[in-house]
């Protein structure tokens, strides 16, 4: 086996290996992201998010500053991981189709 | 990718200088080959192929005096941790590289990873690293500085372990930077540096150096570097 071809190869475990671990971590994000919502003059919040198709609001009332910053960095990570993991997902495919081909690389 | 990834191996080195572990790191593996263009300045160099594998070899794992967890500090940059064996040996993961910590191994050797427990990750013990952390020098990068082995220990470390290589294609791989590195020491001149490197071994890694070569069938190598 040449010398590229092995090393895509293990390039191709490692990746499929790594789109289990983005797909890992965002399983364990809570889902759903904090809006804010305005009634009569009071801000109260909740937490949207879909389920079956359906967006749905769940009522959280007041929440602290604290929990704010943590669904808003878990927004961020969840956007981040979306992107890692669709990145991940380009390469299993790119990979793939370079070592199918019949020469020898 | 490929600049994404230097750029992003940069933004790790980086994150580990500022929080005080750099210092006690040696980058190696095939990821300290770009690092070596400064020392090889003016000499013909072509780097080796990269893989996504950025290796950290920890020569003194019990003297780590810094408390910070890796996986923390690296997480926003889209790092997730990777356990890999039945062992559990941790790897830092990301689309365009892995973070790995390796360190020499001890005495008779164990499979198990070492905890780094300071650090939050754990090292894989290997032989011949020992080798890496003889000679160091440093390589600037951008405002800070890396260690590196010396590429004469760098090339002398892949002859010995091209040859213990299970699969083919990496010893291949080893065998090529190996002779590449030396090709380039030769050519700056370092051809007593290379010998002097190689007769502070130990008589056995010696014999390994020799087969190495012979291997290699670069007789010129061979009898340029260790005749009598």
């Amino acid at each position: 086996m040449g010398v590229i071809k092995g090393v895509l190869k293990e390039e191709l475990e490692n990746s499929i290996r790594m789109k289990s671990g983005y797909e890992r971590e965002l399983s364990k994000l809570p889902k759903g992201s904090l809006v804010k919502k305005k009634v009569k003059g009071h801000e109260y919040y909740y937490i949207l998010l879909r389920e079956k198709g359906k967006v749905k609001f769940i009522y959280k009332g007041k929440v602290s500053d604290e929990e704010v910053k943590k669904y808003r960095e878990v927004k961020e990570y969840r956007a981040k991981y979306r992107k890692l993991l669709s990145q991940v997902k380009k390469q299993i495919r790119f990979l793939r189709s370079t070592l199918r081909g019949k020469e020898s690389i | 990718m490929e600049k994404n990834q230097y750029e992003l191996c940069v933004k790790v080195l980086k994150r580990l200088e500022k929080v005080g572990v750099l210092k006690d790191v040696i980058l190696i593996g095939s990821w300290c080959i770009p690092f070596y263009k400064e020392y090889f300045a003016g000499i013909k160099y072509i780097s080796a192929i990269k893989t996504r594998d950025v290796d950290f070899l920890i020569p003194n794992p019990h003297g780590i005096k810094v408390n910070v967890n890796i996986p923390e500090l690296l997480k926003d940059l889209g790092f997730i941790i990777g356990y890999r064996g039945a062992k559990g040996y941790i790897k830092l993961e990301h689309p365009d590289l892995v973070v790995e910590f390796l360190s020499p191994e001890k005495g008779r050797g164990t499979d198990k990873p070492v905890p780094l427990p300071k650090l939050g990750v754990n090292a894989v013990a290997l032989r011949f690293l020992s080798l890496l952390t003889d000679n160091v020098i440093k390589a600037k990068v951008e405002d800070f500085e890396v260690l590196l082995p010396h590429p004469a220990n760098f090339a002398l470390h892949k002859l010995i372990i091209f040859q213990r290589r299970f699969k083919e294609d990496k010893a291949i791989k080893d065998r090529n930077a190996a002779v590449e590195i030396l090709r380039a020491l030769i050519n700056k001149g370092d051809t007593t540096l290379l010998r002097h490197v190689f007769n502070s071994m130990l008589p056995k890694w010696q014999k390994k150096v020799i087969a190495g070569l012979e291997e290699t069938k670069e007789k010129e190598l061979l009898s340029l570097l260790f005749a009598k």
